[in-house]
């Protein structure tokens, strides 16, 4: 059976082609998707600054609100400052390394920040030496509040050695100092012990404790666990990387949110687009089938051979499939880094397993898809099949009709979610409910195409030349056959329209409710200090003509909310608000005050009020950054959700819960005199102080990341979706080569042929476009709706005229070179190699 | 009827000294001088690469020959490009095949009358109706192929051969795929086309008793006419096949 599947394989190879295309970019695909998730899930940061330190004992970066994914906290939890000696005195350990952080840089001689990592926690204690795996300490350590060390690093690009006077900002404040002595590179910016506890604010906790371990680390990290505090956890190995910067490895939860949003629409059309390519596949095979069939084949047999027939191909395709995958997976995350939404130290876990999810998945879809495209082949008489096997069969059954008007029909209630919660979530139920409504329409497509071509068969004015008529008179004959070409290339207008548009409607609807509730209009920030430097806000404060400052930060919380009776906990963005915020940001308050964010109190957006039924005055639990579980009460219901995110926290709630303590930026509102504008410009002269025009709040970007991703995703799939269509389609026109000889030997010029092929291309390509505009209509509508309160979406206007060409042109390609190729050869040898 | 189809000449097909070298070497037809006159029925016989189908494609300018001259209704076809044989075709000759060859997706009468639509002729009314009378299949005009027997499908073609009032009919083994009384009926159709209507036809065919419905049939062997034969019998030919395979 196998060999006969191979030869069977062999012998047609067009549309084996097909179908190894389809399989090898469906591979690519999911294998993609699956490192991203792996690598979400289990790749582990460069152990670096802890490499001394074999056990490492910090807070538990992570929260699992239930048997979910564990969901990342990006603000360093700290651990009791009394454990360091408890765990110092433990047997086996050598000595207990405690380490904090606290914002520091460095200047150079111009005045200029020499660049580090991360200057939210370059600052440490000169201890901390003790967790490198090389201390090689060139000086000695510093003392009181004039000298620090500095790694070889900074010591370089500052241009300074041991003895050099130095100018350094340290937790926001700047100072003259003196080089005590230089420490290997990734150290950061040391002072002595004290004055860095005193420097991150918090003299009874540590961030994490180093342990060094001269014998099994295992031992020892079994030996601690029972002596912690719940939400304190021991990393040993390479999961020491982790907790060396929890904001980074949060980040790399982004992989999971991303891989597990993509998964639904690449599986979707992976199965599409290879259950196509094997329908043609196996429809060019029908004589044989039959032949098989009536020499004594049973249909289980049969359905056996087709599938495995498919599985030789498709088990071919996987493997250059499967490696393509790992090179996408590599490139997606180089574009994660370029666009900073992913650390550039972490890097992709690289297993076997999404090699293996990737085959088993592809090959199931393509078991699936080709024993029910075998299904009718197998069973129908054979008598009928013989006569069939010349013309392709007449109808598709009544139940895929209404099988395919039912899916139509459910994709409605799946376009509703962007009129109840205008969030990125609500908008991607947008280009789900697309897909499923163009999936119903390829199964319904057959016999709405007969009906359509029926009519426009009877309408054809009686001038019509003789290949425009037999154009529509093949459409219409071969139903089943144009109905896959035209539901296929509607599937791809389907695509582009309702993912891009969502995704640039969620873009504009977000950057034009925070442009619209930024009051401010000058912002000033200190990325390169760890945050806003002590003393800024009353200098701009000072500057006549500023008529409103705040500083404004970002952070993250989770939110827990009801989902379908579960409890479900993501991690939302929040901003961090002081009193005066509501001088520089219209939040769009309906209800309170946003004066009044002072002490444990929060504003909450009204739709994420109103899916968790609070009201203003009510008590919230939320979860902070850093992991502390906090209860705050409402004291402001907001519009503006979109713009600026479902909560804002109180500054003063959120201080001691994230990692630096500095504010992220100042919103300014001035009385927009361009003299006032100078002023400010000239705070430019403080190290690291960049002042720009237009407020941003905090350093939240104007859309989700997952909205820009989203849109690279589209490219992708866009190309595979797009060669699958148009394999599909050679194969298919190929399959016609014995149509093509008969109507010449009837006396068709080749020119008539050609004519008559563009005709069905055209019509081909604009009954796709014009099914895929309608299907996509009502989605793109309700989008537009609850987005816009507008009936139709935004985004780019070239984007329905270019997808259309595309279409058109991918259909004239995939029909004009094969019919070339077709008319080549004699008709009557064509007649005769077809059998 | 008769006078449409009056000759301008006497002779509808003629091949001297043709020649077809395939590719690979193998002269498929080698010197081979036939003529055709016009109202007569001539059948082309032969073991399995005798030529036979050739000789067919050749003389109906479906191929080109490598060296002589074919004749088609007073027309050279030599130095004709493929487009300019089309409408030569279309215009002179009728196919008939063996596996029919019917366009699926159109119904008989689309199938039938297509000829005139691709020459962009105006449909003879008259003329179609008596075709389709001629062939039976008045009450199927409105089929599709699929929902015909093979004898109704090979009548339609024939039907579909004759629409566009060709100088020559071709038909390639056109009983190969049917039932000996569907056969029959498509042979005896044939030769009445011959009689009554003074149509021209072509036969090639391995099948004697199919040979004998002709005026005339050639034996070839290896490309060459290796035998003529007058009014022959289904037994004469036979014969000389046998005496061919033997010889």
């Amino acid at each position: 059976m196998f060999a006969l599947a191979l030869r069977l394989a062999r012998t047609r190879l067009t549309a084996s082609l097909a179908v190894f295309v389809a399989v090898l970019g469906g591979a690519a695909i999911v294998t993609g998707t699956g490192v991203l998730a792996e690598s979400g899930l289990r790749s582990h940061l460069p152990v670096d600054r802890l490499a001394g330190a074999e056990v490492v004992v910090s807070a538990d970066q992570t929260v699992r609100p239930s048997a979910d994914l564990a969901v990342a906290l990006p603000e360093r939890g700290r651990v009791p400052a009394t454990l360091v000696d408890e765990l110092g005195r433990l047997p086996g350990v050598d000595a207990a390394v405690a380490d904090v952080g606290f914002p520091a840089a460095v200047l150079d001689a111009e005045g200029d920040v020499v660049g580090t990592a991360d200057p939210v926690t370059a600052g440490h204690g000169w201890s901390s030496v003790g967790l490198l795996d090389d201390p090689e300490v060139t000086g000695t350590a510093p003392t009181g509040p004039e000298e620090v060390a500095v790694d070889a690093a900074i010591a370089a690009a500052a241009g300074v050695g041991p003895g050099d006077p130095v100018r350094v900002v340290l937790a926001g404040r700047a100072s003259d100092a003196r080089i005590s002595a230089v420490v290997p590179a990734g150290a950061g910016v040391l002072v002595d012990d004290d004055r860095a506890v005193q420097l991150a604010g918090r003299p009874d906790t540590v961030d994490l404790i180093g342990l060094q371990v001269a014998g099994d680390a295992q031992a020892v990290a079994d030996a601690v666990r029972p002596l912690l505090p719940a939400g304190t956890i021991v990393s040993t190995g390479d999961a020491r990387g982790d907790v060396s910067l929890p904001e980074v490895a949060a980040a790399r939860s982004l992989l999971v949110v991303l891989a597990s949003s993509l998964t639904g629409v690449p599986l979707l059309i992976v199965g599409f687009v290879v259950a196509g390519a094997l329908t043609v596949s196996i429809g060019g095979q029908r004589r044989e089938l039959a032949l098989l069939r009536a020499i004594g084949t049973t249909p289980r047999q049969l359905r056996r051979l087709v599938a495995g027939q498919a599985a030789v191909v498709a088990a071919v395709a996987l493997v250059p499939g499967i490696a393509l995958g790992y090179l996408l997976a590599g490139q997606f995350r180089r574009l994660l880094v370029q666009i900073g939404e992913l650390p550039d130290a972490l890097p992709l876990t690289v297993g076997p397993l999404p090699a293996l999810a990737a085959a088993a998945l592809l090959l199931l879809v393509v078991q699936v898809a080709a024993r029910s495209a075998t299904w009718r082949t197998s069973r129908e008489p054979v008598t009928q099949l013989l006569a069939e096997s010349r013309t392709g069969p007449r109808t598709s059954s009544r139940g895929r009709y209404r099988a395919g008007l039912l899916l139509i029909a459910a994709a409605l209630p799946l376009a509703v979610p962007p009129l109840l919660a205008q969030s990125p979530i609500g908008a991607a139920s947008t280009s789900l409910a697309g897909i499923v409504a163009a999936i119903g329409l390829a199964m319904a497509g057959p016999t709405l195409l007969r009906r359509v071509t029926g009519g426009l068969a009877r309408r054809l004015p009686a001038g019509t030349s003789a290949p425009g008529w037999l154009a529509v008179a093949n459409l219409h004959g071969y139903a089943m056959r144009s109905a896959g070409a035209i539901t296929t290339l509607a599937m791809a207008v389907v695509f582009v329209l309702t993912y891009t548009f969502a995704q640039t409607t969620v873009i504009d609807a977000t950057t034009e409710e925070t442009r619209a509730g930024t009051l401010a209009d000058t912002t000033v920030v200190a990325p390169a200090l760890g945050g806003i430097p002590a003393g800024l806000l009353g200098e701009v404060q000072a500057v006549p003509g500023v008529e409103a400052v705040a500083p404004v930060s970002s952070t993250t919380v989770l939110w827990p909310e009801r989902l379908l009776g579960e409890e479900e906990l993501t991690a939302g963005p929040a901003l961090v608000l002081p009193p005066a915020g509501a001088a520089v940001l219209d939040l769009g308050v309906r209800e309170g005050d946003l004066a009044d964010l002072t002490g444990a109190t929060v504003a909450v957006g009204s739709g994420g009020a109103r899916a968790r039924d609070v009201g203003l005055g009510d008590q919230v639990q939320l979860t902070l950054g850093d992991g502390a579980p906090v209860a705050a009460r409402v004291v402001a219901v907001y519009d503006r959700e979109l713009g600026f995110g479902p909560v804002v926290l109180s500054a003063d709630l959120a201080a001691g819960h994230t990692t630096g303590g500095l504010a992220d930026s100042l919103l300014v509102r001035t009385d927009g005199d361009p003299a006032t504008d100078r002023a400010l410009a000239g705070l430019t002269d403080r190290p690291g102080v960049t002042v720009s025009g237009g407020g941003v709040a905090g350093d939240r970007p104007a859309a989700p990341p997952e909205v820009w991703i989203n849109l690279a995703v589209i490219g992708v799939l866009l190309g595979y979706l797009l060669l699958g269509i148009a394999n599909a389609l050679v194969a298919a026109t190929a399959q016609r080569r014995g149509e093509i000889a008969t109507l010449r030997l009837t006396g068709t010029t080749p020119r008539q042929v050609r004519t008559m092929m563009r005709r069905e291309a055209a019509l081909v390509s604009g009954a796709a476009v014009a099914a895929g505009v309608l299907v996509s209509a009502v989605p793109l509508a309700l989008l537009g709706l609850g987005f816009l309160g507008r009936p139709w979406p935004s985004g780019p206007g070239w984007l329905l005229p270019v997808t259309a060409l595309v279409v058109i042109g991918i259909a004239f390609l995939a029909i004009e070179l094969p019919t070339r190729s077709a008319l080549r050869v004699p008709p009557g040898d064509a007649l005769a190699s077809q059998g | 009827m008769s006078t449409a189809l009056a000759p301008a000449t006497t002779v509808a097909v003629a091949l001297s000294r043709v020649t077809k070298t395939h590719p690979h070497g193998v002269r498929a037809l080698d010197d081979v001088t036939v003529e055709v006159p016009r109202g007569s029925f001539l059948a082309v016989m032969g073991p399995s690469g005798s030529g036979k189908s050739t000789l067919l494609q050749v003389a109906a300018g479906l191929d080109t020959p490598t060296s002589g001259e074919v004749l088609l209704d007073g027309t050279a076809i030599g130095g004709l490009d493929e487009t300019r044989r089309t409408e030569l075709r279309r215009d002179r000759i009728g196919f008939v095949f063996q596996a029919y060859n019917l366009l699926p997706a159109l119904t008989v009468a689309e199938n039938i009358t297509l000829p005139l639509r691709l020459a962009g002729k105006s449909l003879d009314r008259v003329w179609v109706q008596y075709l389709v009378d001629r062939v039976g299949l008045g009450d199927r005009l409105d089929h599709r192929p699929a929902e015909l027997s093979g004898g109704q499908q090979q009548r339609a073609a024939i039907a579909r051969a004759l629409v566009a009032r060709p100088a020559v009919v071709f038909a390639d083994e056109p009983t190969g795929a049917l039932d000996l009384h569907s056969a029959a009926e498509v042979l005896d159709l044939l030769r009445d086309l011959v009689d009554d209507l003074g149509q021209t036809v072509v036969l090639v065919t391995h099948d004697p008793a199919a040979a004998a419905r002709a005026h005339r049939a050639l034996v070839m062997a290896d490309g060459r006419v290796v035998d003529t034969l007058e009014q022959p019998t289904a037994a004469d030919l036979a014969g000389r096949l046998v005496a061919l395979r033997e010889g």
